[in-house]
């Protein structure tokens, strides 16, 4: 027994809501939402239900002793360094990249920064490109920050923080993993008028810094900074003013975003 | 014979996602001790069977561990009711919504229905989700509560891709209905 065209329709609604249709489908089913009444309210009461049960049902936190119970059931030493206790190749890449990068007043060009450091940079800029070629610049397509930030959570060690910035005339689009060295780095895509900008997020960045604009390369422009031990690269071909200004948006935004 | 790389795979792949692997067992256990009991025995399982860990998602494949495990230890501990349900008759009933009750088109869709879910208290979404039949309840909790996608839900779940989504959807309809009918 396979399901009627109207019955797929409204699982096409949780789907939809969930982030689990491709564009192609996803404009398809939009259409009929707007032709549709029903399907449009099953999707505000998906979406409503969604909502109530994120904001109201947060994961209960495991009791305090189970994490060394588990680890002497299994005969490992207590007192568990937290993830790595020496930093990462990757963690050293991302604040040496942007010291770098920060602190050179001159060309890009001329920056003769650690190897490593051009790497994260160069890889960087690789991913927006790489987006911008394939037939979409995302992996998971969705303007609901909700959907976004979970669809991260087991493909890069660390969720990004996900901002709404819609009403400021930046639309997410939505993410992609980017590979920087051999580890993936989750990268948030959004909107301004006509040009795409990637937002990529890596987790080590030894102390904060602010907002930098480095000089252009190849006309893409490219603006960093760091907060609370992530350093954040976006690139786009918006104009540096235009780009500033987002970064400032997604940098000021309050924490509860 | 369990190396000290076993145990270092153990503490990269497992480890990181025990807070879920609790949440999940509390879901289906329904009891905090109990789920204690059964992380410890998942994990357990999981040390033991690190090696067959391909390497692709943790969490997913951490969970299914813990979700088999809960559900044995369910049934040694306890007579379970196993409510033997099809994937599509809600999504049937659902269709009698489109009857000629609703708004006409173009109106705004905050019927009080939808002001009800989203006034929903905690205690009362929770009562909705445990009184899920399991199979819908997991696939609920694992959707929406930890942000698993639909092919990590099927891989944990072991069913296909289009059962995660009828459940999804049929898990959601009762919860609506459950919720929506409080007035």
């Amino acid at each position: 027994m396979s399901p009627g065209p109207e019955q797929r329709d409204l699982l096409l609604v949780h789907a939809a809501v969930d982030g689990e249709l491709d564009p192609a489908n996803a404009v398809a089913l939009e259409e009929r939402i707007a032709a549709d009444p029903a399907l449009a309210e099953e999707r505000a009461r998906v979406e409503a239900l969604r909502s109530a049960l994120r904001e109201r049902l947060p994961p209960e936190p495991a009791p305090p002793g189970l994490r060394e119970r588990v680890r002497r059931a299994v005969g490992l030493a207590a007192a568990p360094p937290r993830f790595s206790s020496q930093p990462s190749w990757r963690a050293l890449a991302a604040s040496v990249a942007l010291a770098a990068v920060l602190s050179s007043g001159g060309t890009w060009y001329s920056l003769r920064a650690p190897p490593t450091g051009d790497a994260v940079a160069e890889a960087v800029l690789a991913g927006h490109l790489r987006g911008l070629m394939a037939p979409q610049p995302i992996d998971v397509a969705s303007s609901d920050r909700h959907t976004v930030k979970p669809w991260f959570n087991g493909r890069v060690p660390q969720s990004p923080r996900v901002i709404d910035l819609a009403s400021e005339g930046y639309p997410l689009v939505g993410g992609r993993i980017d590979v920087v060295g051999r580890s993936g780095v989750p990268t948030l895509v959004y909107r301004h008028r006509e040009h795409v900008i990637s937002l990529t997020a890596i987790a080590g960045a030894s102390r904060d810094q602010a907002i930098t604009t480095v000089p252009s390369i190849k006309g893409y422009n490219v603006v960093g900074w760091a907060v609370d031990g992530i350093s954040y690269w976006a690139v786009s071909d918006l104009g540096s003013g235009d780009l500033n200004r987002f970064a400032q948006l997604f940098r000021d935004a309050p924490p509860d975003q | 014979m369990t190396s000290d790389d076993d145990k270092a795979r153990f503490a990269t792949v497992v480890l990181p996602h025990l807070g879920d692997a609790y949440a999940l067992a509390r879901w289906i256990t329904g009891d905090r001790s109990d789920a204690e009991d059964v992380v410890q025995d998942a994990c357990l399982r999981a040390f033991r069977a690190i090696e067959t860990f391909g390497g692709s998602n943790a969490r997913a494949w951490t969970l299914t561990i813990v979700r088999n495990a809960a559900y044995t230890w369910m049934s040694k501990r306890r007579a379970m009711p196993m409510v033997a349900v099809g994937d599509l008759d809600d999504i049937e009933r659902a269709q009698s919504l489109k009857g000629a009750d609703g708004p006409g088109p173009g109106q705004a869709s905050q019927t009080p229905e939808t002001e009800l879910i989203a006034k929903a208290d905690a205690a009362q979404l929770q009562a909705a989700i445990a009184a899920l039949p399991p199979q819908f309840r997991d696939t609920l909790v694992l959707r929406d509560l930890h942000g698993l996608d639909y092919r990590e839900i099927a891989e944990v779940t072991g069913v296909p891709v289009g059962t995660v989504m009828s459940r999804l959807a049929r898990a959601r309809r009762r919860l609506i209905e459950a919720i929506g009918a409080k007035r």
